[in-house]
């Protein structure tokens, strides 16, 4: 996939810039602030957008900001934010206007390089990627007020896989259960939170996002 | 206190009788003024559609006069007094009070000199006429003796009160001095919260940009070593992220000095400064003349002075060298960093504000000498009492 990217440590962009080529992606630029970002993009028209929330000149979220915007300008674009903790308005944010193409990692998971780029696939090919760090938070935080409390063990281990992005099968993978186990505890988990039975996983991770914000 | 009125150091007593004498003087004056002023603007004053213009004509007369009690207070009895502007309610009060216990003083002196010229006859009366008894003498020096004694503490009292009315009207009262002293200690307590907050966000800075990112960027050598596709490739990767290990902790040395550089406590702040113009970028002369031990508030505080503006020099100034003199004197430790570089340094600037911070917080004073063009001096008094 062709990839732009936006991150103002040298040493992390030149680390990232690296690791994309010996996967054989093409970097079409590498920039340290949230300007240049705009303008590459609207340069060279990448695949994917991979981008630090906290950039120059104010370490903010000039970053997540120049996100939403590429969003907004070229959905079809795929953005990835990296973000140094877990900011439930930031991923909010991100995620409001759908939940297709998009990724909010926890920058510790470049480290991790098989999930990173497992990640960036996902978001190339239409999905989403959300940090299971993320995940696992916006659940903690939402326990104590509603019905996830009525999900079995096994339902929340699929939800959260399912909040990441994951299809049914890699669910099913994930947690070594037949197809159909997944999707019974799906079912079970809908029928739990009352959203609407959906195909396309993304507007799942969307519904589930945000009936965990509310 | 640190701007309060100072005990001034007593003026010799010949100069502080002139002063008593001269006190009488001005007391006429005074009482001149009053009666002839009183007379013009009595009338003017009773009239409600005047009395705003008379009061202050009155008053401005007034405060002329009060200026030369002023100076006699300041020239006879060294007296200094803060800036204080008296309201004119305050101005004639004081003049009146003045006036009052002036002309009482001009009486008194007037007595003893009338006692001391009865003295005199007395004695020559003594020495030429033998027909006095014992008790005649015994009785005359007893009473003379009362009246004298009685004279003198009319004079001192009546000085002291001399003292307290132009200490009342000159400077700041006792409750003025009392609450400006509190807004000074709510402005430090609330500029030192601040500036705790800055330097927890620099650190946060510290880590977020410094070790951490580094810490990914090693953790990504070794993801990138283990998918090497190749034995070569994959020893290779590796030796980079080893190297980058070390970085790290280099790094991480680095950002926990600068939290709190360990030195000051272990080997005080002669080795922590050598340690600041051993990183320092630039050059740094050093100058230590520090006999007593300082307390270690002040310690810190002297370091961190250095320490940020050696840091500030070496990032914006384009100083070829930075000059550092710390010199203590019993009561002051005085830190002075001087830069031949370009000036301009922003007073307001968060560095700078932090450190103005901590330095008021122990009472002392930060100046920013840095005009365009420099050379910029910074200057830290810390009081170490």
């Amino acid at each position: 996939m062709r990839v732009i990217l936006a991150e103002d440590s040298t040493l992390l962009r030149e680390g990232l810039v690296r690791l994309l080529a010996e996967e054989g992606h093409e970097v079409l630029a590498a920039v340290g602030d949230a300007d240049a970002l705009l303008r590459e993009v609207e340069a060279h028209a990448p695949d994917v957008v991979v981008t630090d929330i906290r950039m120059p000149p104010d370490h903010t979220d000039e970053g997540l900001r120049a996100a939403v915007r590429i969003r907004e300008l070229r959905p079809e674009i795929g953005v990835v934010v990296l973000s140094q903790y877990v900011e439930r308005n930031y991923a909010a944010q991100l995620l409001t206007s759908s939940a297709e193409r998009v990724g909010y990692l926890l920058k510790d998971r470049v480290a991790q390089v098989e999930e990173f780029l497992d990640a960036l696939e996902r978001v190339h090919a239409g999905g989403a990627a959300i940090d299971p760090e993320v995940v696992r938070q916006l659940l903690i935080r939402t326990t104590h007020s509603d019905p996830l409390t009525r999900l079995t063990p096994r339902e929340r281990t699929v939800l959260e896989a399912l909040a990441e992005g994951h299809t049914n099968a890699a669910i099913g993978e994930k947690l070594h259960i037949s197809l159909s186990a997944v999707e019974k505890n799906l079912n079970a988990i809908f029928d739990k939170l009352g959203l609407h039975r959906t195909t396309g996983y993304s507007r799942r991770v969307l519904a589930v996002l945000r009936y965990l914000e509310s | 206190m640190s701007d309060g009125v100072k005990e001034p150091v007593a003026a010799p007593f010949l100069l502080r009788v002139a002063g008593v004498l001269i006190g009488c003087l001005t007391a006429l004056l005074g009482l001149g003024y009053f009666v002839v002023a009183g007379a013009a603007l009595g009338a003017f004053l009773l009239w409600p559609r005047t009395r705003g213009r008379a009061h202050a004509l009155l008053a401005s007369g007034a405060r002329r006069l009060t200026g030369v009690e002023r100076w006699r207070r300041s020239l006879f009895f060294h007296d200094t007094f803060p800036e204080h502007r008296a309201s004119d309610q305050q101005i004639l009060r004081y003049l009146a009070a003045r006036t009052y216990s002036g002309l009482l003083c001009a009486v008194v002196v007037g007595l003893v000199d009338f006692g001391a010229v009865l003295a005199g006859i007395f004695a020559v009366s003594l020495t030429t006429r033998a027909s006095m008894t014992w008790v005649d003498v015994l009785s005359q020096v007893v009473l003379g003796g009362t009246l004298l004694f009685l004279a003198v503490q009319g004079l001192r009292a009546l000085t002291d009160q001399d003292a307290r009315l132009a200490s009342e009207c000159f400077g700041p009262s006792e409750r003025e001095l009392l609450q400006r002293r509190i807004d000074e200690l709510a402005t430090s307590r609330a500029a030192v919260v601040q500036a705790v907050d800055v330097e927890r966000r620099r650190v946060e800075r510290d880590l977020h940009d410094g070790v951490q990112q580094r810490l990914v960027a090693l953790a990504m050598l070794l993801g990138r070593a283990r998918r090497g596709r190749t034995p070569e490739r994959a020893d290779a990767l590796l030796e980079q992220a080893h190297k980058e290990a070390q970085e790290v902790l280099t790094e991480l040395r680095e950002v926990a000095w600068r939290v709190y550089p360990t030195a000051l406590d272990s080997l005080g702040l002669r080795e922590a400064l050598g340690g600041v113009s051993e990183r320092s970028a630039l050059p740094v002369r050093m100058e230590y003349d520090v006999p007593d031990p300082l307390p270690p508030a002040v310690e810190t505080a002297a370091y961190f002075v250095v320490s940020e503006t050696v840091t500030n020099a070496a990032k914006h100034s384009l100083a070829d060298e930075v000059h550092v003199a710390v010199r203590g004197s019993g009561t002051t430790l005085t830190v002075v960093v001087r830069d031949t570089g370009a000036g301009g340094a922003d007073p307001a600037g968060s560095g700078l504000t932090g450190l103005h911070s901590r330095v008021a917080a122990l009472d002392g004073t930060l100046r920013v000498d840095s005009p365009l063009g420099g050379p910029t001096t910074i200057t830290a008094e810390l009081p170490c009492a």
